[in-house]
C-alpha cells in the first residue's frame, strides 16, 4: 500500500456547538418560545405548552440516569411528587413563592436522588428498577401520613393575586417558568452528554465491569447522575401545585408520570439529549390533543401504542432511526 | 367529567343526567331562546388534566356557562381557572372546596352542607341514641381520605356530645385489601355501635369480612359508599340487611319531589343501553339538580351575566328533583340533608327489589322517615 494511498482525505467533520454556544442557543430558543406564546396570548396555549414542557424536563431528567447510564428508574413519579410537595411544604412554612420553591425542590430532589443512589446503586438491572419502584411506594405512604402537607386530604396552594414579572396572567408566568426549566434541563443534559461524565456513564452503560477495570469511577459517576436526575425530576414537579391550586397524593404520584418519563426517552432515543426532547414533545402533544378531541382513556393507550410501534420499527428511538440511515 | 379512571363509575351517570337535562330543556325551546349544547371532555379522573380542560372550554370553545365534574379532586383544580374568568360555578359532590378559595360565585350540590362536623353524623347518632337499651360505646373506622376524615371527625365530636365512650378510633390507608384484622380489632373492643367511613372497594371488603367473621353489632354503618352503586348492591345482596348507610336518595314514598321519578324512569333505560349505573339512585338526581339550579338562575336573570347569576343563586330558593334548596354565603346548602337509610329484607341478588320502596328505608331525618330501625347487624347471617 503506497504512502499516497494512506494520505488521509480531510473529512468534513460536522461542526458541533461548544457548551457555551449550546447554552446561548437554548436561551435564545427559550426567549423566542416565550415571546411566541405571549404573542398567541391564549390561556389554553399557555396550559398546553406548560403540560408539554413539564414532560420535557421530566423525560430529560430521567434520561440522565436511564439513558446515559442505563439504569432504569421506575420511581420518576416519586421524585416528581417530591418536588410538588416541597412547594407545598416550603410555601406553607416560609410563605415563599414559586421560584424559591423550585430551588428548594432541586435540593430536596437531589438529596433524595443521592440517598436513593447510595442505598440502591450497588444493585443492577431489574433489582435496581424494583428498588426505585419501592421508593415511590414509601414516599407516597409518607406523604399520605404527613398531615402538615394535607396527608390524604390533599393541600390547597392558592395563586397570588398579583402576577410578578409583568405577566398578564399567572398561567403565562407558569408557562414561561416551564420554558426556562425545559431549556435549562436540555442544556444540562447536553453538557453532561458531551463531558467526561457523559463518556463515563456511556462506558458503564455498555459494560460496567469493563468500565471499572479501565479506571472509570462507576459508583461515583452513578451517584452524580442520580443526584442530578433526581434534582431535575423534582424541579419538573415543583410548579404542579400552582398549576391546579390543589395537590393530593394520588394525582402527584400518578402512574402517568412514571410511564411517560420512561416512554418519552425510549420513543425519542435514549442516547442523546434530543431524544427525550423529541419524545416528550411528540407524546405529550398527542396526549393533550387526545384529551380535548377524542376525550377518552386513550391517553395511556396512545403511550402504549406508540411505544410498541417504536420498539418494533425503531428500537433506538427516533434519533436512532435517523442515525441508522446516515 | 370523569368518563374513565377511578371516578368514572359516578362520572358517567352524572353525564347521562346532564344529557337528559339538556334534551329536556331543548325540547322546551332551550335557554334564553337558544338550544343548549353540552361541551365536555374526559378528565380521566386526574386532577392534573382539569385546568387544561377548563381553559380549553372557556378560551377555545367559548362556553357560556360552566359546571364541575364529580368529586373534590376534580372540582378543586378547576377553581383557579373559573375564578380568573369570574364565572359562576356549580359543583357536584365537593366537600369543603370553597373553605380555602372563599369564592362568592361557587355553589355546591352536596347534601352534607357547610358544617360537616356538627351535622354529618347527627342522623347516625340520633338513631343510635333512640335505641333501647341506649348504647354506651362506639367504634370509629374510616378510610384515610379527605371526605372520610371529615365524617369521622363529626362522629367523634357528636359521640362525645352524647357521652359515648370511643373504644376504637383508627383510619386505614387506601391500600388496605384485607379488612379482617380491622374488624377483629373492632370486635375485640366490644363496641355497641360501629361508625364506618369507606369507599366502594373497601366497603365490599369490609362487609365481606363482617360476613365471614359473623359480626353482631347493635348498629353498624355510616358513610359506607358502595351499596350506592347498583353493581355492589347486587353483589352483596343479603349482607346488606340491617346496614345503616348515609345516602342522598332512596326510592321511598316520603322522598318524592316533582320530577324525581320521571328522571329515574328516563335514566334507567339509557343507562342500560350505555352500561352506566343501572338504578341511578346516587349521582344522577344530584347531577340533574346541578343543572336545574343553573337553568332556574338563568331563566330568572334572563341573561348570562355571571355576577347576576351568582347574586340570584345566593338570594333565591331552587325547586329541584331532590327537593327545595338554598345556598349560604360560602355556596353550601343552608340546610344539610344527610339521609341515613337501612337496607331491609334483601333476598338474593335480584335488581327488582331495589327499585321498590321498603328495601332501603329512610330512618333519618324524621321528616322523610319511611321505616323503623331493625337490629342487630349480622352481615346477612
Amino acid at each position: 500500500m503506497s504512502g499516497a494511498a494512506l494520505r488521509a482525505v480531510p473529512l468534513a467533520a460536522p461542526r458541533r456547538l461548544g457548551h457555551a454556544g449550546f447554552w446561548l442557543a437554548a436561551a435564545v430558543a427559550a426567549l423566542l418560545l416565550i415571546l411566541a406564546l405571549r404573542g398567541l396570548g391564549s390561556e389554553y396555549a399557555y396550559f398546553a405548552a406548560t403540560f408539554v414542557l413539564q414532560y420535557v424536563v421530566l423525560a430529560t431528567a430521567w434520561n440522565i440516569l436511564g439513558g446515559y447510564a442505563g439504569y432504569v428508574n421506575f420511581g420518576a413519579a416519586a421524585f416528581f411528587a417530591a418536588g410538588a410537595y416541597t412547594t407545598v411544604a416550603i410555601g406553607k412554612a416560609l410563605g415563599l413563592g414559586l421560584l424559591p420553591c423550585i430551588g428548594f425542590a432541586a435540593v430536596v430532589g437531589g438529596a433524595l436522588g443521592l440517598g436513593t443512589g447510595v442505598l440502591t446503586l450497588r444493585l443492577r438491572g431489574a433489582y435496581f428498577a424494583i428498588a426505585t419502584l419501592c421508593l415511590a411506594v414509601v414516599l407516597q405512604t409518607l406523604v399520605v401520613n404527613w398531615s402538615y402537607v394535607g396527608g390524604s386530604r390533599g393541600a390547597y396552594v392558592l395563586r397570588p393575586r398579583e402576577v410578578p414579572l409583568g405577566f398578564d396572567s399567572y398561567s403565562g408566568l407558569l408557562c414561561a417558568v416551564a420554558v426556562v426549566l425545559a431549556a435549562l434541563a436540555v442544556a444540562i443534559a447536553r453538557t453532561i452528554e458531551k463531558s467526561r461524565l457523559g463518556l463515563g456513564l456511556a462506558a458503564l452503560r455498555d459494560d460496567e465491569a469493563a468500565a471499572e477495570a479501565a479506571g472509570v469511577p462507576t459508583l461515583r459517576l452513578k451517584l452524580v447522575a442520580t443526584t442530578i436526575s433526581g434534582a431535575m425530576m423534582a424541579v419538573a414537579g415543583a410548579p404542579l401545585p400552582y398549576l391546579g391550586s390543589y395537590v393530593e397524593p394520588n394525582s402527584a404520584f400518578g402512574l402517568a408520570y412514571a410511564v411517560n418519563a420512561i416512554a418519552m426517552p425510549l420513543i425519542g432515543g435514549t442516547a442523546s439529549w434530543a431524544g427525550p426532547l423529541i419524545g416528550a414533545v411528540l407524546l405529550a402533544s398527542l396526549q393533550q390533543a387526545a384529551t380535548v378531541t377524542i376525550s377518552s382513556a386513550a391517553n395511556l393507550l396512545i403511550v402504549g401504542g406508540v411505544l410498541v410501534v417504536f420498539v418494533c420499527i425503531a428500537p433506538h428511538g427516533i434519533i436512532g432511526l435517523f442515525r441508522g440511515r446516515r | 367529567m370523569s368518563l374513565s379512571g377511578g371516578l368514572a363509575g359516578n362520572g358517567r351517570p352524572a353525564l347521562l343526567a346532564h344529557r337528559i337535562w339538556a334534551e329536556e330543556v331543548n325540547a322546551r325551546g332551550g335557554l334564553l331562546g337558544r338550544p343548549v349544547e353540552l361541551v365536555y371532555y374526559d378528565d380521566q379522573s386526574t386532577g392534573a388534566q382539569v385546568p387544561g380542560i377548563y381553559t380549553k372550554l372557556l378560551d377555545v370553545d367559548k362556553v357560556d356557562l360552566v359546571v364541575s365534574g364529580y368529586a373534590t379532586a376534580i372540582i378543586a383544580p378547576a377553581m383557579p381557572v373559573v375564578m380568573q374568568r369570574n364565572m359562576t360555578f356549580v359543583s357536584l359532590f365537593g366537600t369543603g372546596v370553597n373553605s380555602d378559595f372563599k369564592y362568592d360565585r361557587y355553589f355546591s350540590i352536596n347534601p352534607a352542607g357547610s358544617d360537616v362536623k356538627e351535622t354529618f353524623a347527627r342522623g347516625f347518632l340520633d338513631i343510635a341514641m333512640a335505641m333501647d337499651p341506649k348504647p354506651r360505646s362506639i367504634a370509629l373506622v374510616n378510610l384515610d381520605s379527605d371526605f372520610h376524615q371529615r365524617t369521622a371527625e363529626s362522629a367523634r365530636y357528636l359521640a362525645k356530645q352524647h357521652g359515648l365512650r370511643v373504644v376504637y378510633d383508627r383510619a386505614y390507608p387506601p391500600s388496605t385489601v384485607d379488612f379482617t384484622p380491622i374488624l377483629r380489632s373492632v370486635q375485640a373492643a366490644r363496641p355497641d355501635i360501629v361508625f364506618v367511613g369507606s369507599y366502594p372497594p373497601d366497603t365490599a371488603g369490609m362487609l365481606r369480612a363482617a360476613s365471614e367473621l359473623r359480626v353482631n353489632f347493635q348498629l353498624f354503618g355510616g358513610p359506607m359508599i358502595g351499596p350506592h352503586i347498583t353493581a355492589q348492591k347486587l353483589q352483596l345482596g343479603p349482607i346488606l340487611n340491617n346496614l345503616v348507610v348515609w345516602d342522598v336518595y332512596a326510592p321511598e314514598p316520603t322522598l318524592q319531589f316533582p320530577g324525581t321519578q320521571a328522571l329515574i324512569e328516563r335514566y334507567q333505560p339509557l343507562a342500560a343501553k350505555e352500561g352506566a349505573d343501572a338504578l341511578g339512585h346516587y349521582v344522577p338526581p344530584l347531577a340533574y339538580t346541578q343543572m336545574q339550579v343553573l337553568e332556574q338562575a338563568v331563566r330568572r336573570v334572563g341573561s348570562l351575566d355571571q355576577a347576576a347569576l351568582a347574586a340570584d343563586m345566593h338570594a333565591n330558593q331552587f325547586d329541584t328533583v331532590i327537593g327545595p334548596l338554598r345556598f349560604d354565603a360560602m355556596g353550601e346548602w343552608t340546610e344539610e340533608r344527610n339521609l341515613y337509610t337501612q337496607y331491609q329484607g334483601v333476598q338474593g341478588n335480584g335488581i327488582e327489589q331495589f327499585r321498590k320502596p321498603g328495601t332501603q328505608v329512610i330512618l333519618y331525618p324524621p321528616r322523610y322517615k319511611s321505616g323503623e330501625l331493625r337490629k342487630p347487624y349480622t352481615a346477612g347471617a
